[in-house]
C-alpha cells in the first residue's frame, strides 16, 4: 500500500456514524411511542440525506 | 489488504450476490407495495358500513361462532380475532378433510350476526404477500427465501470487507461521474451499500427469521406447550366443549390489564388438543408486538396455565415489525419504501458491475 492511502477511520468512519444513526432510530421507534415515532424516522433519514449530500456535492 | 485475500472476498460476494439477486429483486419488488398494504387495502376494500344494531346490545363469542361455523358445515373453528375499530369479530375456521392450509375467513357484525365487509385480504395483495413469503411453494418455499436472506448477508458482510480497497484513495461519498460508466457505477454501488447497510441488515435478518416461522412455533408447541399438558391424553370433542365466553372472561382475569388479540381453538396451530388458547398483547409499543397465552381447559373452562412465550418466539414476534416497518406511522413506512427502491438499485447496478467486467474480460 503507498503513503497515499486512506487509514480504516477514514474509510468506515462516516458508514459506522450512519449505520449507527439508522439502527437507534430502527429500534427507537420500535420501543417508544409519540415523539419516537417522528425522531426514528428522522435517524433513519439521515442515510438519505447523507445519499443526497454526496450525489450533489461529492461528483466529479 | 492482500491481493489474495481481497480476490477470495470477491469471489465470496460474487457468488452470494448472483445466486441470490433475481430472488430479493422480486423480493424487493413485491416487498414495495406490501410496506402500505394498510393503506391500499384502506382504497381498495372501502365500504361504507354501519353495525347492524346500534343500541350496543352484542352477541355472544359462543353465537358468533355458531353463526359462522353454519355457513360452513362440517368446518371446525381455528381462530377467532377482534376488531380494533369496529364491533366485528373475525372467524377463521377449516374442513378437518379438506386440503392443507385452506381457511375459510369470515368477519362477523357482532351486532348483528351479519356478515361485515372484509377490511383486508384484497386479492391483488394476497396474491404480492405470497409471492414474497413462500412463491407459492409453502414451507419449502419459505425455507428457500430464508437461504436467499443469509446470502445476502454473506454479500452484505463482503461488501463491507470490499469497501475498504476500493475506497482507499477516495474520500466518503466520491462519485466519479466523469470516469466511465463502469467506474461511475461502481462508485454508486459502493455509496449506496454503505449509507444503507444497517436498513439492509435488519430487513434481511428479520425475514430470514420470518421464513422460520412455521418451524419456530411447531417447535413451541411440541416443547414449551406439550410440557403444560402433559396430564391429557383425549382431545375434546366438539360437543363436549365449555363456552368460549366464559373461557375467554377467566383468561382476561388471569392477565389483567392486557388486550384480547385473538383465541386458537382446541386442535389448531396454536394451541393443543385439550386448550382454547387465549392469546393477549400488553399496551407499550415494545409489548404491543408480544403476545401472551392463557390456556383455558375446554372441558371444564378452568384455567391450566398462562404460558409466557420462550425467547424464540419473542425474537419472531420482533422480527415482524422489523421487517414490515409498520410500527413507525406513515413517515417510516415511505423511509422503508425509498430505502427498498435504494437496495433494487444496489441490486441493478451490481448484476451491471459484473456483466460490464465479463464483458470486458472477453
Amino acid at each position: 500500500m503507498s503513503r497515499k492511502d486512506l487509514g480504516l477511520l477514514a474509510i468506515f468512519g462516516a458508514p459506522i456514524i450512519l449505520f449507527a444513526l439508522s439502527l437507534i432510530g430502527l429500534i427507537g421507534a420500535l420501543l417508544e411511542d409519540g415523539q419516537w415515532d417522528g425522531l426514528g424516522a428522522a435517524l433513519l433519514g439521515t442515510p438519505l440525506l447523507v445519499l443526497a449530500w454526496a450525489l450533489i456535492r461529492r461528483r466529479r | 489488504m492482500r491481493t489474495r485475500t481481497i480476490r477470495a472476498w470477491s469471489w465470496v460476494h460474487k457468488w452470494s450476490s448472483l445466486i441470490s439477486t433475481v430472488f430479493l429483486l422480486m423480493l424487493c419488488i413485491t416487498g414495495l407495495p406490501l410496506v402500505f398494504t394498510h393503506e391500499i387495502e384502506e382504497v381498495l376494500l372501502h365500504q361504507q358500513w354501519e353495525p347492524g344494531r346500534q343500541d350496543g346490545e352484542r352477541l355472544s363469542l359462543d353465537q358468533v361462532l355458531e353463526v359462522a361455523l353454519s355457513r360452513y358445515p362440517g368446518d371446525v373453528a381455528a381462530f377467532m380475532s377482534f376488531d380494533e375499530d369496529r364491533p366485528v369479530v373475525n372467524v377463521t375456521s377449516v374442513a378437518p378433510d379438506g386440503p392443507a392450509g385452506v381457511y375459510n375467513f369470515q368477519p362477523i357484525d357482532q351486532t348483528s350476526g351479519e356478515t361485515a365487509p372484509p377490511v383486508s385480504g384484497h386479492p391483488v395483495m394476497e396474491f404480492l404477500l405470497q409471492l414474497h413469503t413462500d412463491l407459492f411453494l409453502g414451507l419449502p418455499g419459505m425455507l428457500f427465501l430464508g437461504a436467499m436472506g443469509v446470502m445476502l448477508v454473506v454479500a452484505l458482510v463482503s461488501g463491507v470487507v470490499l469497501y475498504a480497497p476500493f475506497m482507499r484513495r477516495l474520500p466518503f461519498g466520491a462519485v466519479r461521474a466523469s470516469k466511465s460508466a463502469r467506474t461511475r457505477w461502481l462508485d454508486y454501488h459502493n455509496l449506496l451499500g454503505a449509507v444503507t447497510l444497517a436498513w439492509v441488515l435488519v430487513v434481511g435478518v428479520t425475514g430470514v427469521v420470518n421464513t422460520l416461522a412455521t418451524p419456530i412455533i411447531a417447535f413451541w408447541k411440541d416443547t414449551a406447550l406439550k410440557e403444560l399438558t402433559v396430564a391429557y391424553d383425549t382431545p375434546v370433542a366438539v360437543g363436549e366443549r365449555a363456552s368460549l365466553d366464559a373461557a375467554v372472561k377467566r383468561a382476561q382475569a388471569a392477565l389483567p390489564g392486557m388486550k384480547l388479540q385473538f383465541v386458537a381453538f382446541p386442535g389448531s396451530d396454536y394451541s393443543t388438543a385439550h386448550h382454547y388458547a387465549v392469546f393477549f398483547h400488553g399496551d407499550t409499543p415494545l409489548t404491543t408486538h408480544m403476545t401472551t397465552p392463557a390456556l383455558i381447559d375446554a372441558r371444564t373452562g378452568e384455567l391450566a396455565a398462562v404460558a409466557p412465550m420462550p425467547w424464540y418466539v419473542k425474537t419472531l414476534s420482533l422480527s415482524q415489525p422489523l421487517h414490515f416497518g409498520d410500527y413507525g406511522g406513515l413517515g417510516l413506512k415511505i423511509l422503508w419504501a425509498v430505502l427498498d427502491i435504494a437496495m433494487i438499485v444496489i441490486l441493478i447496478s451490481g448484476l451491471y458491475l459484473w456483466l460490464a467486467r465479463r464483458k470486458k474480460k472477453a
